[in-house]
């Protein structure tokens, strides 16, 4: 296998750039960003942690052009992982037979004793390792339908879902749960948010329409952290709240969920949880972890002894975990990269508990430095975000729709090199001139805080052009 | 993108080892093989076909210690394609949001409408590109078992299928089919294969207990080319014997399909139609395509066919819902039209490919009939690129856990790759045989790899070897 190897660039590219980039190394380099304008001398840097110019390196196949501002979408993978992965998918080719039978299972149930010590579960059956959240979503979801369509739970139980549920997963929710007679509710979530306890009352609320007229909640499917607009979800209350108004199963979604968040099953208590490994974990893409929790609570059989991945293979019955393993001839390289990758992280100082608090950190920095300079606001509490935050446009862009949001994107990309995903807040009855444009901004090690200025810029200049979203064509 | 290179290597070592090779560019190279052991200077060589020198560095990633003669189970793909491949992963990688937004749809869509060309289908809306055949079955498979759980099927009517059908579908249609109330009808083949006929008229019978008792058949699961044992069933045949029993939908699993079999969705005539393309088409791990005829016989309709990992493309068809199941790596999909290009160079493209594969298995499977005194599991117009070839009885093969330790040292002695299958004995006969290997041909193929398994089975049978002395 290729060794992680660091460039030729040292020291003296690292002092140049620095004052331009966010140090990897230790919490105090936060105070650059607090204290602006200032150029810092670096602190003595531990020689074993990564440097800045590494960083730069690893992420060298990004385009150099572009303020890549939008992590949460699709992730990062480094150089090195990249080339790791290389390794497995040339190791198969070279042999396959050989490999199949020898090496692969073996391999990836290393990955999934990996993933298993990283998130805090009981076992390593419980975990299983699929393409991505959305596929674990389809593994959840057939579960359930099979429960309705097979009576053991009655047509009108319902399953309880947020409001910002990820656009797949309703999907996923319609095409399995819809179809097969189960009664789908919808939990509306204020945005912008004040405090956790609007969404904890809001979800209650939600809980006791699914238990109307005695009915049953068969399943809660709960987002760990949304999409869009993205808040971190009181999970742990969720859950416990569930348990005593007696859900059959949680289901957290947690697409942003290793890297991000932190991820303890144990702490968290979920029937199933499921995180990709690609958007805040360094993977290729794809992998994902979904897990199953051994002592499965609640009846109506959707015990994980009743979960199958739906594409059957020959493993078809020898539990989730090992029906995931094989789906058939694929190229499987990005789930038996997973051990290299906590190599990687390791690489950083405090691991990755260290990248997320300093990810957390300097998006915060970054967001309200937006809002200093655009005269708006963030979308929720700085405690309830993790490595992205909601940043109010200014409203005199006039965004007033979804389709207004999609076309400033693209403009902002193809004009300005700026890639940022953009929501349209629909304004409320009785409010004068809200912000109904928001940008969620990203963190990751690969982030300057020139990306962001260059957003503020961009933004600034638009604000100066008198810029308007009606003016953009459709 | 890189564009295809070809090594530096040129004549030189080209007439250095054709002997040992299986030329490229021409059907009268067959006969060096017929008339062995003979060494044919080359006929002149076209500069635009591959060389095999080239062939040799395409395949150059292969473990050059083993006798790979196994292309059946994971196929192969070549270094040019890989690297183009590579360029795609990159591609997404650099700046995956516009990537998406920009490229990806358009792109998959290029890769449908040259398989749809390569296929013989009606409209790109048939094509839908899915990561294996497995993902097709599961797919096909969902869809009746819904119909089953919706009504619109009735409990008891029936699914039939090979007895040879491959593992992972046999397990399919019990998650889907009988799970859901269907009744599942398995048609005994009989193996070694005399004739078609034998096929045909079991599938008949087959289809008649399917309709018992006033029951309808409502899916038959054929092979196109069975896995183990490997035989190519009468395809066309077959579909129309059911259009003739009314079977609502005919669904054709020709996980050895495109560029083993021909593949021609018109001329077959099958509902659904699903083949890999990284096994005999040169595709890297792994892509795969269903064909869903679009004026459907039969209920259920393709309209009703879903991928089941649900997107937010829901509901938008099934080749749209399979361009996009969540952020993944669509770079086996995206390499497609280049793969044509790589088979291009070959004289009679994939066809020409075919043929000389066809010609040279069969080469191959009678020199080891001949060395070893066995015979071929069926009629050589019943095989493709892979052919089963019986293993001398006295070696004592008996059962099923024979067959795979057998394999076992096959690869770790003699560094040799071939998988093996168990043939049970039936009432009445004496001493039959009752191990075969299958062996494939394919391009990076060489004579001395089959050699070398004629060698090591006949030192084997030198050394007295019986399967109840390997350990468990």
């Amino acid at each position: 296998m290729a060794s992680l190897s660091p460039p030729e660039e040292a020291a003296a590219s690292y002092h140049r750039r620095h004052s331009k980039r966010y140090p990897s190394n230790g919490v105090e380099s936060v105070s650059e960003f607090a204290k602006r304008p200032k150029i810092i001398s670096p602190p003595p840097k531990p020689s074993n942690f990564i440097s800045s110019s590494e960083i730069e390196s690893e992420f060298s196949h990004h385009d150099p052009d572009f303020a890549r501002i939008n992590n949460g979408s699709f992730g990062c993978c480094p150089s090195s992982v990249l080339a790791l992965q290389r390794d497995w998918q040339l190791r198969f080719l070279r042999q396959p037979d050989r490999f199949y039978f020898d090496e692969l299972k073996p391999k990836i149930s290393e990955s999934r004793a990996v993933i298993k010590r990283l998130i805090n579960a009981e076992h390593d059956d419980e975990v299983s390792i699929v393409d991505n959240a959305t596929t674990a979503a389809a593994i959840v979801l057939q579960q359930t339908a099979w429960a309705f369509r097979e009576g053991r739970f009655d047509k009108g139980d319902a399953v309880v879902m947020l409001h910002y549920a990820y656009g797949s997963v309703k999907k996923s929710v319609e095409a399995y749960v819809t179809r097969s007679g189960g009664q789908v509710i919808e939990v509306q979530l204020p945005f912008p948010v004040i405090s956790a306890d609007e969404i904890v009352t809001r979800f209650r609320n939600g809980l006791a329409s699914g238990k109307a007229n005695g009915r049953r909640v068969r399943l809660a499917l709960i987002d760990h952290v949304t999409s869009m607009p993205s808040v971190v979800i009181p999970i742990k209350e969720l859950v416990k709240i569930c348990r005593e108004e007696g859900v059959d199963q949680v289901f957290v979604d947690a697409a942003h969920g290793i890297g991000c968040v932190d991820v303890d099953m144990k702490d968290i208590g979920a029937d199933f949880y499921t995180s990709n490994l690609h958007k805040w974990f360094f993977a290729p893409p794809s992998v994902a972890f979904l897990y199953c929790r051994k002592s499965n609570n609640g009846g109506g059989g959707g015990a994980a002894a009743d979960l199958h991945h739906p594409v059957v293979s020959n493993e078809y019955g020898n539990g989730l975990a090992v029906e995931s393993s094989w789906v058939g001839t694929r190229d499987y390289s990005a789930q038996l990269v997973v051990p290299s990758i906590l190599e990687f992280v390791n690489r950083f100082e405090g691991g990755i508990d260290g990248i997320k608090k300093r990810n957390h950190e300097c998006v915060i920095e970054m967001g309200r430095m937006l809002v200093k300079s655009w005269g708006t606001q963030l979308g929720c509490p700085t405690e309830m975000c993790a490595s992205m935050v909601m940043v109010g446009l200014p409203v005199c862009l006039g965004v007033a729709s979804d389709s207004d949001v999609v076309k400033l994107r693209t403009l902002l990309r193809e004009r300005f090199s700026i890639e940022i995903p953009i929501y349209f807040r629909p304004p409320e009855e009785g409010e004068i001139d809200p912000i109904a444009g928001y940008v969620r901004i990203s963190f990751q090690v690969y982030n300057k805080a020139e990306d962001y200025h260059r957003l503020r810029d961009a933004v600034n200049q638009l604000v100066r052009e008198g810029f308007k979203c009606m003016s953009l064509s459709s």
